[in-house]
């Protein structure tokens, strides 16, 4: 095999047709992200509350999340579901938009990992807290919204922020069920070139995610030093 | 005379802290250092064991003389070894056992025998009444005690002189009395030279035999300890003790 | 829907027989970056301002980049970088027969835990309380001797939830070994899977699979945990 040298031009040179494909990469992780979260605060909300069933569920379902590869999940869900469906709804969803396949599963993984993030920051506020709410006459529901989770959210923050990174992360693994996203429109591009440029790709895709990441962790920074102060 | 300290300085971010101060220990001294807080006596106490650095001044130490600033590492360490030092909050190594965090000092410090140190550690630990505690982790005990083996620490190494920062500021009131009564028990029966930073006027009145009262980062008046709480001759001092005894002050201004 | 449980019973076996490889994998690369992540982590305290830059950046990159990436770069990388050093020395070895993949999956896999565990060392020594150093100090140690003897076994005991919960993500992370043709857990369930197209059965039997080893590692970590802890115990 013939040892190529590193061109650094096809780097540059790949990196525009390459951020087309971003939004797809991005449209992905925030989907997952916001749906995630949804899922994430009804399990925090099980592991807070006082019904053991719900409780057990959704501590194994965490726990059984975290042992469970991103790609294992990702392959169960894109292989699975359209049976599941098929078997129950009779729902033909074979054709389905293969993003959504890879946003169903990122929710879960999400799901999972913010839901200990968000009881962990529930149960870190001062449960004095609750209880000078409630001695001042607010409703238990009114001291949870107006004065529990509000702290709840800053404390959570810094942890929220590395779980979005990542899931991000995580999200590039969406190319294998062929999700033409980032990484998916590298290949094709690798593709094209009869297999050359394996590197100039794959390190212009890593510096994409580098500088993604980065800005993210800036961005968290500055929203926590902002509500520091405020 | 042990010890004899001159012109010590030191600044934080261009704020100093500490501005020639000098001080003299003989050997059985005990030196009580009073004070408001900010008034640089424990950055002082900490300069004599470089636990932080002083810009100026020198130390003389059995007759040898050496920089403050600019002590060689060797010179820190041998100055270390004859010095042992008490912090507020304790200190104890978590991850050892009472009677291991006083051999430590015996062994990995000074090269005595596992046994040797282990018989050392064992009578320094009654000497502070936590023999029944030896083998407790510092969680498990509470501040008084820790801090009574943080003393057994310090004489397990027979110092020549042991420094005590606040060793009593952050204990609850009622556990204050063990400490200083272990404290004094070494002064008046062991003979063992003190420089101590504190709060506890009782003990300063009681144990001293020289008290010095720094503020702003100097010394504003030293003498022994019926001078300084009879006769205070500076208004700074007559203020700071009119704040923390004021009863007394009271009295004493009526006799 | 219906499962084929005659293939899973069948195929789960054949799985599990992948778990050596994975674990090997995980083992090797874990024993390889600790030593190294430690090394690093005390660089980036008391080492020099380049060194502490250098570091910085590599842990930044890797932990700001997807393994998967990770994992295309240097599978394209390392094999042709070892040809031209074969080559510059006069042998004759076809590297691309000679090296198992399973070789290149380590150094993956260690350069990936390396930059994690650094930072998990760094954070542990430094969430040790500076009065340690100093009563070391003061009673006569280095602070070298401080280090052995006080600072790092605590820190030890401060990292060992990140170093389990590394090591539980290091072993889902092998599962993109087969990206690198090594014949781990996943890589097995793939073929077994795409053989005879019962996927959802196959996936699942590796799912399994991996449930069982995080849960074994997580349990092996716990009583780690609690012997080397012991001095954090509650008040007697």
């Amino acid at each position: 095999m013939e040892t190529r040298v590193f061109d650094v031009s096809m780097l540059w040179q790949s990196l525009p047709a390459l951020l087309e494909y971003l939004d797809v990469t991005l449209l992905v992780g925030i989907s997952s992200i916001c749906l995630g979260s949804l899922l994430g605060g009804l399990l925090a909300y099980g592991k807070l509350s006082r019904n053991p069933a719900g409780r057990y569920i959704a501590h194994g379902y965490t726990y059984i999340m975290r042992c469970t590869p991103s790609i294992v999940l990702l392959f169960i869900v894109f292989y699975g579901l359209p049976q599941l469906a098929e078997a129950l709804f009779d729902w033909e969803i074979d054709d389905w938009h293969r993003g959504i396949f890879a946003v169903i599963t990122f929710t879960l993984l999400f799901g999972a990992y913010i839901s200990e993030v968000f009881r962990a920051a529930y149960e870190a506020v001062d449960k004095g807290q609750y209880e000078a709410a409630v001695s001042i006459g607010l409703s238990p529901w009114q001291s949870v919204w107006q004065v529990m989770l509000p702290q709840a959210a800053v404390i959570a923050l810094p942890n929220f922020g590395n779980a979005v990174i990542n899931l991000l992360k995580e999200g590039a693994l969406a190319y294998t069920i062929g999700l033409i996203d980032l990484i998916g429109k590298g290949n094709l591009i690798i593709a094209q070139n009869f297999g050359a440029y394996g590197l100039e790709i794959y390190l212009a895709c890593m510096l994409v995610y580098w500088v993604m990441t980065l800005a993210i962790e800036q961005g968290f920074n500055k929203l926590e030093n902002y509500l520091a102060k405020g | 005379m042990l010890m004899s300290i001159r012109g010590v300085s030191k600044s934080f971010n261009g704020a100093e802290i500490l501005k020639n101060v000098n001080m003299d220990i003989d050997q059985g001294d005990v030196v009580v250092i009073l004070g408001p807080s900010g008034s640089g006596k424990t950055t002082f106490l900490r300069c004599l064991n470089f636990l932080e650095q002083a810009d100026g001044g020198t130390m003389e130490f059995h007759g040898e003389k050496l920089q403050l600033a600019s002590a060689s590492k060797q010179a820190i360490a041998d100055i270390r070894k004859k010095t042992a030092f008490v912090f507020q909050n304790y200190n104890l190594f978590a991850n050892k056992t009472a009677l291991e965090n006083v051999t430590l000092g015996l062994t990995a410090g000074r090269g005595i025998s596992k046994r040797e140190a282990r018989e050392i550690g064992l009578e320094a630990l009654q000497k502070v009444g936590m023999l029944e505690r030896a083998e407790y982790y510092p969680s498990q005990l509470s501040g008084g005690q820790q801090q009574r083996v943080g003393i057994a620490r310090a004489i397990a190494v027979k110092p020549d002189v042991i420094l005590f920062d606040e060793p009593t500021s952050a204990l609850d009131p009622e556990l204050v009395g063990e400490v200083l009564q272990v404290m004094k028990s070494l002064a008046q029966e062991e003979g063992i030279t003190m420089i101590v930073v504190t709060h506890e006027m009782k003990f300063a009145q009681d144990v001293a035999t020289h008290v010095v009262f720094m503020a702003d980062g100097v010394v504003v008046e030293e003498g022994s300890a019926e001078d300084i709480f009879s006769h205070p001759k500076e208004a700074r001092t007559r203020q700071f003790l009119q704040r923390i005894l004021p009863e007394q002050f009271e009295m004493a201004a009526l006799i | 829907m219906e499962l084929d449980w005659e293939f899973m019973e069948e195929t789960l076996p054949k799985v599990w027989a992948g778990a050596g490889v994975t674990m090997e994998l995980t083992l090797l690369s874990l024993l390889l970056a600790l030593p190294i992540g430690f090394y690093l982590a005390v660089i980036r305290l008391h080492g020099c301002k380049t060194l502490q830059g250098i570091v910085r950046s590599y842990v930044s990159f890797v932990r700001g980049t997807p393994i998967v990436l990770q994992i295309l770069l240097l599978y394209s990388l390392l094999p042709s970088v070892l040809n031209v050093l074969v080559q510059a020395m006069g042998w004759q070895i076809n590297i691309f027969e000679a090296v198992d993949p399973f070789w290149y999956a380590v150094v993956v896999f260690t350069i990936n835990t390396v930059a994690l565990l650094a930072e998990v060392f760094r954070s542990a020594l430094n969430s040790i309380p500076r009065g340690q150093m100093e009563a070391g100090l003061a009673i006569g140690l280095s602070s070298l001797q401080v280090y052995l003897r006080v600072i790092i076994p605590q820190a030890m005991v401060v990292a060992m939830p990140s170093i389990c919960n590394i090591t539980v993500n290091l072993v889902k992370g092998t599962s993109l070994a087969f990206l690198m043709t090594v014949k781990d857990i996943m890589a097995i369930g793939k073929i077994a899977a795409s053989f005879g197209y019962n996927y959802l059965e196959a996936y699942i039997d590796v799912f399994f699979v991996y449930l069982v080893l995080c849960t074994i590692i997580q349990i092996f970590y716990h009583l780690v945990e609690g012997r080397i802890g012991a001095f954090r115990g509650k008040r007697a």
